[in-house]
């Protein structure tokens, strides 16, 4: 009897779950017993774990790749004239997809974590907690949402992916950043519950997990920032961030996790904030998979769903017994996570990341309830409400400017208590470039009030950066009468961490004055502009030369075109962008319709990027082949280009904070020399 | 101790609510309004330009008396409005000699840029008039946007509906409610 992939993924599915569950038991009764053989086992059985889901990974793009439509995901997602990158990505454009792909990331990350976490108390726990996480999803996967189900009757061809997905290449992209950023913070999720159980609840659990964490947070950030230019690519209203719900989702477990990255520091420096390193840490994991469960169930309606299932009940579940488990066991070892030591001082290092955290808190509270609030309203009054942008937007504004204040000052800070006369030096220089770049933007024509002081608060962060390398680097010249640039490189390639948060803080200021530009200073205007003719538009001249079509207008036109030749046909209009006499670029606005899905016609934007301001292009109304004119969105937004420019930046840094220090590396060598010798 | 038990109401509560959600399934859209089988609140609001040829610059409720009129209330950020405008078109030039659509652009301050571009976009033929201080949304108890109100010619309320409407649903709902 000939197998078919479906039956094979299906049994190397029942096989993962099978290793899932024996490492669990190995893991947990060789915590239990300190059996070093059963530990050993159970870090077999992670790697093993991982290699059937691997096997499964690739029988499901094998069946992708070959257009094996007796696989029911195959049959349903997938379409045979789809180009071979979008075949490739189909794997997580559906739900039962996507658990799989995530799952099998997770099982990447603890065989990893079996393989190169260092041997102690903490390592047989934390890998218990990763492998009870990852058999949730490897369940899921194999009896819920089971992808390798077997058609009965293959259909000849099926309707490809959700055309919104394949319409842009980013959407290789955003997805994986978003699920390694998730999978990345659950390790240190295990090994705060590690640290719980034994009893073991100061620093160990953070500092083995930093490279984690970073790498996680590195790549939820990325993530965002992904998923944002995906909509202004692909949505067509010229923004990038609406407050929806599938948005808000992603945002929450990132603002906690930012707040979780600032406090961490404070316990490793003064050891205090324990449990409310703990909280976060459980708060984030929990968001991640509360999020899941948000967006999977339908519970919250959100303009662009992607893919509900039958998977709502579960992920509830299993966000009831994380949050249950994880607070409970943070409650039942109180005595051990309060803190002994107090503030000292409100104006010092610590107390300001006290301050930051309260307020990456507070948005995130404030993210939840506007996210929520529909659905308490209708559990107690039985009606239904929508909450728009303009709440978040009321709500977030005033806090992301107190971050920013903060963001600036609080590094300047010394630990413990600030001395009053370099804390007002320093607060003078601040203030000062607050004013001069305030000023310069009032000349520059920004009258109204959120865009100003996000300028002053921009101008306020370049100075502290300043001062914050200005402080690191010139007495060490002084003092050594080298060269201030050869110092500065030396402290840049010395202290990578240090360094390398500055590098994120400025990405956060570039990002911060695109969202200010972009949101404030947005001209959206539509205009209908006939083939031949041209239309001005702020400075531009947008030249409508006639209309672009894909695949060519003759072959369009010859009928002899077949459903096999091509994934999707494109209607829309050539437009040239002038400046004066220089033509800029020719953009093609379009509609895409995907032939496997042509209910669902794709408005397709055309952009022309500058650093300056964008101007983007997207066709509104109907639009024919044969159409004479061509009826256009023009939006121009200022700066929209540094928010994709700073987001780069913010991953930059956290990537430069992680390499490997020459110091560091300096010590391994030497630890290694010394034990052979 | 008691501290889990806090913890442990937090969760249930949460669960609770979730757990509503999910009994409930896709949310369904027809709620009551306090206002239903009474008069609706009159108002007199500016129409966008575009309408002043045919209606005047303002348009007054109570001057439609004896002809049924649906109120759609939406605003230029609101997603699904956009999904729901060229609906309410259809119906509009398949309806209009029956019914009155009449749009209120609504909690949206300052953006009545942003709404003649939106009635732009979908070449909204029937009237369209700005709420800026949005005082009739609340005199009709908005929730949120979009919400349409069915009117019967004497000026009560025949059926209200939260979320996006569409073309049949219109022709549906009117054929079961005036």
């Amino acid at each position: 009897m000939d197998l078919s992939l479906g039956q094979l993924g299906m049994a190397s599915l029942w096989l993962a779950f099978a290793l899932a569950i024996y490492a669990i038991f190995a893991g947990v009764m060789g915590a239990l017993k300190r059996d070093a053989r059963l530990q050993t086992s159970a870090r077999f059985a992670a790697v093993a774990v991982f290699l059937a889901l691997t096997t499964a990974i690739g029988i499901m793009e094998t069946a992708l790749l070959s257009n094996d439509f007796s696989v029911k995901y195959v049959a349903e997602h997938s379409r045979l004239a789809s180009p071979t990158w979008v075949k490739v990505v189909t794997l997580w454009s559906a739900l039962e997809g996507s658990v799989l792909f995530w799952g099998w990331l997770l099982t990447g990350y603890t065989a990893l974590l079996a393989i190169t976490a260092p041997n102690n108390v903490l390592r047989p726990w934390a890998l218990s907690i990763m492998q009870m996480v990852q058999l949730f999803f490897i369940s899921v996967v194999t009896f819920i949402a089971n992808p390798f189900i077997v058609m009965a009757v293959p259909p000849l061809d099926g309707p490809g992916a959700n055309p919104l997905l394949q319409n842009h290449w980013m959407m290789a992209v955003h997805p994986v950043l978003l699920y390694l950023g998730y999978v990345g913070l659950t390790v240190p999720f295990s090994y705060a519950m590690a640290a719980l159980i034994t009893r073991r609840p100061g620093i160990e659990w953070m500092t083995q997990t930093r490279t984690w964490t970073l790498v996680g947070w590195g790549f939820l950030s990325a993530g965002i920032i992904a998923g944002g230019w995906w909509s202004y690519e692909v949505l067509g209203w010229g923004g990038y961030w609406a407050w929806d719900p599938v948005e808000n989702v992603s945002f929450m477990p990132w603002l906690t996790a930012t707040a979780f990255i600032h406090s961490v520091q404070v316990q490793e420096r003064r050891r205090m904030l324990k449990s409310w390193n703990v909280m976060l840490i459980v708060l984030t994991f929990s968001l991640s998979i509360l999020g899941t469960f948000l967006i999977r169930s339908g519970v919250v309606s959100s303009v662009h769903a992607f893919g509900d299932g039958p998977v709502g009940p579960f992920f509830l579940g299993f966000f009831i017994l994380v949050a249950l488990s994880a607070f409970g066991l943070v409650a039942w070892r109180w005595d051990q996570v309060r803190d002994n030591a107090e503030l000292d001082a409100a104006i010092s290092r610590e107390g300001s990341y006290l301050a930051g955290n309260v307020l990456f808190l507070a948005m995130a509270f404030a993210v939840l309830l506007g996210t929520l609030f529909p659905l308490i309203v209708e559990a107690i009054s039985g009606n239904k409400v929508t909450v728009g942008a303009p709440f978040f937007n009321q709500v977030s504004i005033p806090i992301w400017l107190l971050i920013f204040l903060l963001m600036g000052i609080g590094p300047l800070l010394p630990w413990r208590k600030a001395e009053e006369q370099s804390l007002k030096k320093n607060l003078l220089f601040l203030l000062m470039g607050a004013l001069l770049s305030a000023g310069l933007a009032f000349i520059l024509g920004i009258h109204r009030v959120y865009p100003l002081l996000t300028f002053a608060l921009a101008g306020f962060n370049l100075v502290s950066l300043g001062l914050l390398i200005g402080g690191a680097v010139v007495p060490r010249a002084r003092l050594s009468g080298r060269n201030v640039l050869l110092v500065f490189k030396q402290y840049a390639f010395e202290s990578k961490r240090r360094f390398g948060s500055m590098i994120v803080h400025f990405g956060v200021i570039v990002i911060a004055l695109g969202v200010m530009a972009s949101s404030a200073y947005r001209v959206d205007q539509q205009m209908r502009i006939d083939y031949g003719s041209s239309a001005q538009f702020q400075g531009y001249e947008l030249k409508a030369v006639g209309p672009y079509t894909y695949p060519e207008l003759s072959i369009l036109q010859s009928g002899t075109l077949t459903e096999q030749d091509v994934s999707h046909i494109s209607i829309g209009a050539k437009v040239e962008v002038w400046r004066g006499s220089k033509l800029l670029k020719v953009l093609n606005p379009r509609i895409n319709r995907f032939l496997g899905r042509p209910e669902q016609p794709v408005p397709t934007p055309s952009v022309l990027y500058t650093p300056w301001h964008d101007i983007y292009l997207n066709i509104s109304g109907e639009l024919n082949a044969d159409s004479t004119s061509v009826t256009l969105r023009v939006v121009q937004s200022p700066l929209v280009t540094w928010i994709w420019l700073g987001g780069l930046i913010v991953v930059l840094g956290t990537a430069y904070a992680l390499s490997p220090s020459r110091r560091r590396l300096r010590e391994t060598h030497e630890l290694r020399g010394s034990a052979q010798a | 101790m008691k501290r889990f038990i806090g913890i442990v109401v937090i969760i249930a509560a949460l669960a609770g609510l979730f757990v509503f959600g999910l009994i409930r399934g896709r949310p369904d859209r027809d709620i009551t309004s306090n206002l239903l089988n009474k008069p609706v609140p009159n108002f007199d609001l500016p129409l966008h330009e575009r309408y002043w040829a045919e209606y005047g610059e303002t348009l007054d409720l109570a001057s439609y008396q004896g002809k049924p009129r649906i109120i759609n209330f939406w605003a230029s950020w609101c997603g699904p409005c956009y999904q729901e405008a060229p609906e309410l078109q259809a119906a509009w030039q398949e309806l209009h000699d029956d019914v009155l659509i009449i749009g209120v652009q609504t909690q949206d301050k300052g953006k009545k840029q942003q709404g003649t571009d939106f009635i732009d976009q979908f070449g909204l033929s029937f009237p369209n008039v700005i709420d800026d201080d949005s005082r009739t949304s609340v005199a009709y108890g908005l929730f949120g946007v979009p919400e349409t109100f069915f009117v019967k010619a004497d000026g009560t309320l025949a059926y209200k509906h939260v979320g996006p409407v569409s073309a049949a649903f219109i022709k549906e709902k009117i054929a079961e409610v005036f």
